[in-house]
């Protein structure tokens, strides 16, 4: 609690005060800084928070503070937020609005000349890796446990899948996420680091 | 029993069926009956069917494109023929492709089938129909229409591309007419290449490695739905939710309910607690980062198989008349779970109206 008491005093010198669909609660201020005061994300400071789900974000914390991920400015901060302290923030950054995009479903298209877009929607299951859709919703955009890809920052969604495959992102239920990650190669992990960036 | 309830199940299951322009059978056949299939092996060769970029431009070749939309959102046809939030390829994986996922081009070889059971023999066509009916708790397409002539075509390009690839067959699938497309490919008039007739013959080509699901072993212990409770949490509640609903993502439900109304019905082959663990064992959890062991199969399957879902749309007011029937196999209908309602009972109705 003392530390975000901290944090959030700094903070305000930086911070513009905009009007909110939720109000902001004091714990999730020191966020804004690197997230975006309504978790847009700030590149290369934090991700977009906006557009994930409160199980999702709270689950992530957790796996912030056990260490199953690791991130030098972020494992810190996960810190500072402890027990019931968790939920208004997640709450918070859940509720924040997100462009809305027209959604492409699977079954839509029965061929894609572009090999990402035919990973995205078909999967490759020579390699048993799944249509990243199934699980991320159509165009990515996320629900529940499963996080919004759509509009992500391209230089985040790559470093994540790198993290899988450099054992430093963990707590996936039953590895159903690394096990896709470490089926990809570098330059797919590129091209679809790009492609959910551009779904706006 | 709830009589009002099931007299409303009844009525609505009757309605379903009297929509004029369906030929049903007053009788619903068992189009869901058990395929025998042979068990896994490591070293199988499984066919290969081609790119979806080889579909050739032309009438033809959008026929086989519309048929594999409307196997990967059949939600398109929700209201229509289909009464559940399912798609066919939530079972059938990779889009019917997926060898020991009941892939649709080991299924197009293997009909038309004759069945003992009700003495008559089973073209395709009738064979996607009963899926309509139980799979998808819906209303199937009448025999010849568009949307099971497009299914046949999708799967008959699945199965002829990989043959020809096979046994290096050059050239475009062979178009067939409409009517042929429907029967299904095992049979005498059955034009194929010289090559892979002289490879194979018409029984083999319907048994083709990797069709339906394999079987599994029995399980050591009886199956059990409490335990397989345990197995829900741990691997499949991520998922399908701890309620097995599933979870819908900008309206589709990519991650399928497992049971309750908007999942497959008690006619379905899935219901089988066999068939199911067959399933599952192979194909779950989805991407296949850990492999269940037997027991945890056949449990899992006994659990969401325990759980009520819609009515059998062969349901005509009797449960236990209709268990006798139709459910002298591995499966929970018309019995009481844990001393709940006897399931069949109090079932949600078949091919409900979207709305
Ligand atoms: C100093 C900058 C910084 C601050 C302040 C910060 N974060 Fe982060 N956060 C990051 C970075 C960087 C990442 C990406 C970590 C990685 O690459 O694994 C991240 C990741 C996250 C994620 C995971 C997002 C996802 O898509 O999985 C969540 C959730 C999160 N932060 C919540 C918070 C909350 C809540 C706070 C306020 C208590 C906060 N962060 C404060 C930098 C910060
Ligand atoms: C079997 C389901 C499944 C499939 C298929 C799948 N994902 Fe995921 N993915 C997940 C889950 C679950 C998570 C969250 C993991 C966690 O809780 O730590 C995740 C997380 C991610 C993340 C991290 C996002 C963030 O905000 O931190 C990225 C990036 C990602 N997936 C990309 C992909 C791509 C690209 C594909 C297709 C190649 C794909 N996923 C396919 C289940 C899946
Ligand atoms: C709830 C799961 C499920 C859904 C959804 C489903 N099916 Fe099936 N399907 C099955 C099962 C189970 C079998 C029988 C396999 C067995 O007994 O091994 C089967 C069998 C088939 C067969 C025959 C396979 C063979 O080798 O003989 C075809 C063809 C088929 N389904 C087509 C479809 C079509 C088309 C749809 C969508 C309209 C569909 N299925 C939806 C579960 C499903
Ligand atoms: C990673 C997410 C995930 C996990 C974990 C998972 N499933 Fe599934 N399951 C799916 C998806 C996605 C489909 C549909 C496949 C498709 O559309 O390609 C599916 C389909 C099914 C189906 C057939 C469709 C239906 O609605 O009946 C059954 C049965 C099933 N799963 C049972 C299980 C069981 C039992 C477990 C646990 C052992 C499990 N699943 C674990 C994602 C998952």
């Amino acid at each position: 609690m003392r530390s975000i008491t901290l944090g959030s005093a700094l903070l305000l010198l930086s911070m513009p005060l905009l009007a909110e669909p939720m109000a902001m609660p004091p714990s999730a201020q020191l966020c804004g800084t690197c997230h975006g005061p309504t978790g847009q994300g700030v590149e290369p400071l934090g991700p977009r928070l906006a557009g994930l789900s409160t199980e999702y974000i709270t689950q992530q914390i957790k796996l912030f503070q056990t260490g199953q991920r690791q991130n030098v400015s972020m494992t810190p901060m996960s810190m500072v937020l402890q027990g019931d302290a968790i939920k208004p923030v997640a709450d918070y950054f859940a509720s924040q609005e997100v462009p809305e995009v027209t959604v492409h479903l699977r079954g839509e298209a029965a061929v894609y000349s572009d090999p990402t877009q035919e990973l995205v929607y078909q999967g490759d299951w020579d390699r048993m890796i799944p249509a990243c859709v199934t699980c991320h919703g159509p165009s990515g955009v996320g629900g529940g446990q499963f996080p919004r890809l759509a509009g992500q920052q391209a230089s985040y969604i790559k470093t994540q899948l790198l993290a899988w495959q450099a054992g430093t992102r963990k707590g996936d239920v039953d590895a159903m996420m690394g096990s896709i990650a470490n089926k990809l190669t570098a330059d797919e992990i590129d091209a679809l680091a790009k492609y959910f960036a551009e779904i706006k | 029993m709830n009589h009002v309830k099931s007299l409303r199940s009844a009525l609505i299951a009757l309605v379903g069926l009297c929509v004029p322009s369906l030929v049903i059978a007053a009788e619903l056949p068992d189009k869901q009956a058990e395929l025998q299939v042979k068990p896994k092996s490591e070293d199988t060769v499984y066919l290969n069917p081609r790119e979806m970029s080889a579909i050739p431009q032309g009438a033809f070749g959008d026929k086989v494109r519309q048929g594999y939309q409307l196997f990967v959102n059949t939600q398109q046809l929700r209201g229509k023929y289909v009464g559940n939030e399912l798609n066919c390829s939530n079972c059938h994986m990779d889009a019917g492709r997926k060898p020991n996922a009941s892939p649709l081009w080991a299924a197009y070889m293997a009909y038309p089938a004759y069945r003992k059971k009700n003495d008559k023999v089973n073209s395709f066509q009738d064979r996607i129909q009963g899926c309509f009916t139980y799979s998808m708790n819906g209303q199937a397409p009448a025999n010849g229409s568009e949307e099971l002539v497009a299914l046949s075509a999708y799967s008959y390009w699945l199965a002829m591309s990989g043959l020809m690839d096979q046994y290096q067959v050059a050239g475009e699938v062979p178009e067939l007419s409409d009517a042929e497309l429907l029967k299904g490919g095992k049979r005498e008039d059955f034009a194929l290449p010289a090559a892979v007739k002289a490879a194979m013959n018409i029984d083999e080509l319907a048994k083709l490695p990797g069709r339906g699901f394999p079987p599994i072993d029995k399980p050591e212990l009886a199956y059990s739905p409490e335990r397989g409770a345990t197995v829900y949490q741990a691997h499949c509640q991520a998922c399908h939710g701890d309620d097995g609903q599933g979870l819908a993502i900008a309206g589709v439900y990519s991650l399928p309910p497992l049971w309750g109304p908007q999942s497959f019905n008690w006619g379905a082959g899935m219901h089988r607690v066999n068939t199911a663990a067959n399933f599952i064992y192979e194909n779950m959890p989805f991407g296949k980062s850990i492999q269940l062991t037997n027991q945890q199969a056949w449990d899992v399957a006994a659990y969401i198989n325990s759980k009520d879902r819609p009515q059998d749309p062969r349901f005509k007011g009797d449960v236990e008349a209709l268990q006798k029937q139709y459910h002298n196999h591995q499966g929970y209908y018309g019995q009481s779970v844990n001393g709940g309602a006897v399931l069949g009972s109090q079932s949600y109705p078949v091919n409900p109206d979207k709305k």
